[in-house]
């Protein structure tokens, strides 16, 4: 009696455990197909574009890589003027923002007092959480005027410099490269602010305490200590600022003047990828919609290296901290 | 096979017990590293062994292998046999079901789960019974009453666990273990997280629990093994060293390691 | 005498770069009022009742209902698709792939998704939704609601993924060991006990990814396009808050620019009160765990 109630329970919990061993495999199963779609988010995004765009980016291969112009009467496309319409505003806003950001890392590391750190951080962080709409907004209706209040001066002096005068000669529209670069400096700060402030954090105290214990000054601990351990976490952080820059598109829109042109002057209007593909995207058909979809697809692969880089770099620091 | 013949380590007055674990030449392996390098042991049934040894030694690891909760991390691995009643464990054919309603386990830190006093007791036994709601009511009482809870928590059994003292939470995981109705009751340095007042009753409830329960448990606290254990392991470096009545050891043990790791001259 | 003007050459560049952090935090801090402050004036000045009970196709003398229902629309459409993929997602990375290469890789990957492009992601749906639908139905449906929650479903999947995968690690080991030694399967730990563990943090990433989506407008041109009258119908060209903005914005009429203006104040309000309503959840989390 003993014996078969001892084989019953037995059974009873292998049978159990059949069961909960087909539960655990389906669940499995489940969860990493939907980790899978993560994956296939970002490949389709790229084989979609791709393929949509297929009808200029095969048909006319270097062409419209090579080529500045825009013309959609006669169907004739290059990738040209956006690109560097994208890569210019981007350079701009990296420039400015990269030693406001370190301003403001080391304000809030280094030298506010530690009452103030918390509000502060929040406020800047707040920043990012501003949606990119308000943004263009602001720069459209308020900050391309106030621009076309500054450039003349700005022609007058810096316009005459040699070499980088050119830079800052031109018509005073407020609308050009320099605005959309400044808005996306201001858009881009919070997120440079923030991976430096982290990772400056990261440098052991016992570090930074030796240094100062030789007299430094805050200065020369953050120059010459916490930078260089820092460093590869610091230019991935101005890195994945650069990846959100190209790949903006409403705060740009509005205050690039929507040109197809390139030009010396930071001061003329232009174009992005972006905002060509926002702008014309619903009027566009045939030809004019393939290209746009091929630029898109240019967009991605570039802000996916750029960002691949970004994060490869912020990888080093977090596997060193891991050790 | 007669595993008698072996030498293995048994308490020498110890005959008067029926052996509960039989652990057979076991090695552990977690990547390169040997922990457990061929452990023999006999565990009566109903005692309290205790498992002593500096930080390192294996004592954990050689308690966490007796429910093969080790097998939940990769790159770990255990060779040899422990024989639960001449079943061994180690088999992959025996269920895990069965093993862990047999053998139940009690952790250093008291790890209540995110839920009521009441749903902590019953959510083992969900798992390995259908009980109706009265039944339910009175096997978690039981359970609670078993782990000397029960005065402390009968008013508030709908309160979430984590309002417990630490003391109470330890005791509330106790009561989990022993809800399943285990046969054996791991307990990996229950107290090492707690006061010494709550460390008093969780030892007292020891006391109370082993006529019940064979308990395995691993201190690093050595008067802890002398005051609760009926037999003590000292392991040093992955070996086992000696396993004696916890009289003998703490009086007169046979090994030099075992009396200068108990008289504090180890090193 | 040339220790002495070495020291003071050190004070002095110590001086200057502490008055430049200070300077750049003022910027920075000068911005956000900036531009909050020009939302607030300009948003208050425009904020009639009309804008919650008048659509869009009134033109200047209309409001935003049809665009605000739109925008609750497929933000709740949103977050129906991100959240469960989202959670499983990093349950799975979390919970099953914490060491394993393929893990490692899509949590590489899905950062990198966190800052993509939102207009191409905008753009793929349009490829894989809009597009096919307008094949099969021969024109009957194209741009739709349900393409622009999917389109923002994509933008809050990788916040979703990260915070879950983030806040599961967070809980200790041992709480897994001690339901595995009750012989409770893996599967109902993670459903039954480390999920709930973990809840509140997981709020907090449903709602960080909320504030994200909500005020994206470059995903839903080519997906939602816009409507200028009311529609709850996913299969319906739907208006949204952002894409209104944009749309007024564009438009010469200063009386459209007003209505922009107040659309603005209440999304930047929706988003930072998200945010505010984060912080919140989180500072509850620390007490419980960890």
């Amino acid at each position: 009696m003993q014996v078969t109630l001892t084989r019953q329970l037995v059974r009873d919990s292998e049978r159990r455990a059949h069961l909960d061993a087909r539960y655990d495999r389906i669940f499995r199963g489940v969860l990493k197909f939907c980790a899978l779609l993560v994956l296939a988010a970002l490949l389709g995004a790229a084989l979609s574009t791709l393929w949509g765009g297929r009808e200029v980016l095969f048909g006319q291969g270097l062409h419209f890589l090579t080529s500045d112009a825009w013309n959609p009467v006669k169907d004739d496309y290059g990738a040209l003027s956006p690109i560097f319409g994208t890569l210019v505003t981007s350079l701009i806003a990296i420039v400015l923002a990269v030693p406001v950001s370190f301003g403001v890392a080391m304000f809030l590391t280094e030298i506010a007092p530690t009452w103030m750190r918390g509000p502060v951080s929040s406020a800047i962080e707040l920043l990012a959480g501003i949606p990119s709409i308000i943004y263009g907004m602001w720069g459209l209706f308020v900050f391309v005027p106030f621009m076309s209040g500054i450039e003349p001066a700005l022609s007058a002096t810096l316009g005459r410099i040699p070499l980088i005068g050119k830079l800052f000669q031109g018509p005073p529209l407020g609308l050009g490269l320099l605005t959309a670069g400044i808005v996306l400096a201001v858009m881009i700060l919070p997120f440079i602010t923030s991976v430096m402030r982290e990772v400056f954090q990261t440098v052991p105290t016992r570090l930074k305490e030796s240094a100062y214990a030789l007299s430094s000054t805050r200065w020369e601990v953050l120059w010459d200590i916490v930078l260089p351990y820092t460093r590869s976490a610091v230019i991935g952080g101005i890195i994945l600022g650069l990846g959100r820059a190209l790949g903006e598109t409403m705060a740009v829109t509005f205050v690039l003047g929507n040109s197809y042109n390139i030009t010396s002057s930071l001061l003329m209007p232009g174009t992005s990828i972006s905002s060509s593909i926002a702008n014309e995207f619903n009027e566009a058909v045939g030809v004019h919609r393939s290209a746009l979809i091929a630029l898109g697809f240019l967009l991605f692969v570039v802000t996916f290296i750029v960002l691949l880089i970004a994060r490869l770099m912020l990888h080093q620091l977090a596997r060193r901290e891991g050790k | 096979m007669d595993d008698r013949a072996s030498a293995i380590a048994t308490p020498a007055a110890d005959t008067a017990h029926r052996i509960k674990i039989r652990v057979h030449d076991l090695h552990f392996h977690y990547k390169e590293f040997h922990a457990l390098k061929g452990i023999s042991m006999d565990i009566p049934e109903k005692q309290v062994t205790a498992i002593i040894g500096p930080s390192g030694c294996g004592k954990s690891t050689l308690l966490r292998i007796f429910n093969r909760i080790y097998a939940i991390y990769p790159g770990m691995e255990a060779k040899g046999k422990i024989l639960v009643d001449g079943e061994d464990i180690l088999d992959t054919r025996y269920s895990m079901n069965r093993l862990r309603s047999k053998i139940g386990m009690v952790f250093q830190k008291p790890v209540p789960f995110p839920m009521t006093i009441f749903e902590n007791v019953a959510y083992g036994i969900r798992h390995h019974e259908k009980l109706s709601k009265a039944n339910m009511a009175n096997r978690v009482e039981e359970a609670l009453h078993s782990a000397a809870l029960w005065s402390e928590v009968k008013d508030k059994l709908k309160q979430n666990a984590l309002s417990l003292s630490g003391g109470q939470q330890q005791r509330l995981c106790i009561a989990r273990a022993i809800a399943l109705k285990p046969e054996v009751l791991l307990l990996d340095e229950p107290t090492s997280a707690l006061d010494p007042i709550a460390t008093g009753r969780i030892e007292q409830l020891v006391e109370e629990l082993k006529s019940q329960f064979t308990i395995v448990m691993v201190t690093h606290n050595m008067q802890q093994a002398a005051r609760c254990s009926d037999q003590t392991a000292f392991m040093y470096l992955g070996e086992l060293i000696e396993f004696e009545q916890t009289e003998k050891i703490f009086t007169k043990p046979d090994k030099k390691q075992t009396e200068d790791y108990i008289t504090g001259r180890f090193g | 005498m040339s220790a002495q003007g070495l020291y003071t050459r050190r004070r002095i560049t110590n001086a200057i770069a502490m008055t430049f952090g200070t300077a750049a935090t003022v910027l920075g801090l000068f911005f956000l009022v900036w531009i909050l402050w020009l939302t607030l004036i300009n948003g208050i000045s425009a904020l009639h009742g009309s804008l919650f009970t008048k659509i869009t196709a009134y033109g200047p003398q209309g409001g935003l209902a049809n665009a605000i229902v739109g925008s609750l629309m497929m933000d709740l459409i949103a977050l129906l698709i991100c959240t469960p993929i989202g959670v499983m997602a990093g349950t799975w990375l979390a919970e099953y792939a914490r060491l394993t290469r393929l893990g490692t890789v899509i949590r590489f990957l899905n950062d990198i998704l966190l800052s993509a492009p939102s207009i191409v992601l905008g753009l793929f749906v349009y490829m894989i939704i809009v597009l096919p639908m307008s094949n099969m139905t021969h024109g009957a449906v194209s741009f739709s609601g349900f393409a622009g929650g999917v389109a923002l479903a994509l933008i809050g999947l990788p916040v979703i993924v990260r915070t879950t995968d983030e806040m599961l690690q967070l809980v200790p080991s041992t709480l897994r060991e001690a339901a595995l030694a009750l012989g409770v399967p893996q599967w109902k730990l993670t459903m039954q006990i480390l999920l709930r563990a973990a809840s509140s943090g997981i709020v907090t990433g449903v709602l960080l990814a909320l504030a994200r989506l909500a005020g994206e407008t470059a995903p839903l041109l080519f997906t939602a396009f816009g409507n200028n009258f009311m529609t709850a119908h996913p299969l319906d060209k739907m208006a949204s808050v952002p894409v209104a903005i944009y749309q007024y914005t564009n438009d010469p009429d200063p009386t459209l620019h007003a209505i922009a203006w107040a659309g603005a104040l209440v999304i930047t309000l929706f988003v930072l009160a998200l945010s505010l309503l984060t912080r919140l959840f989180f500072s509850r989390k620390k007490v419980s765990y960890g």
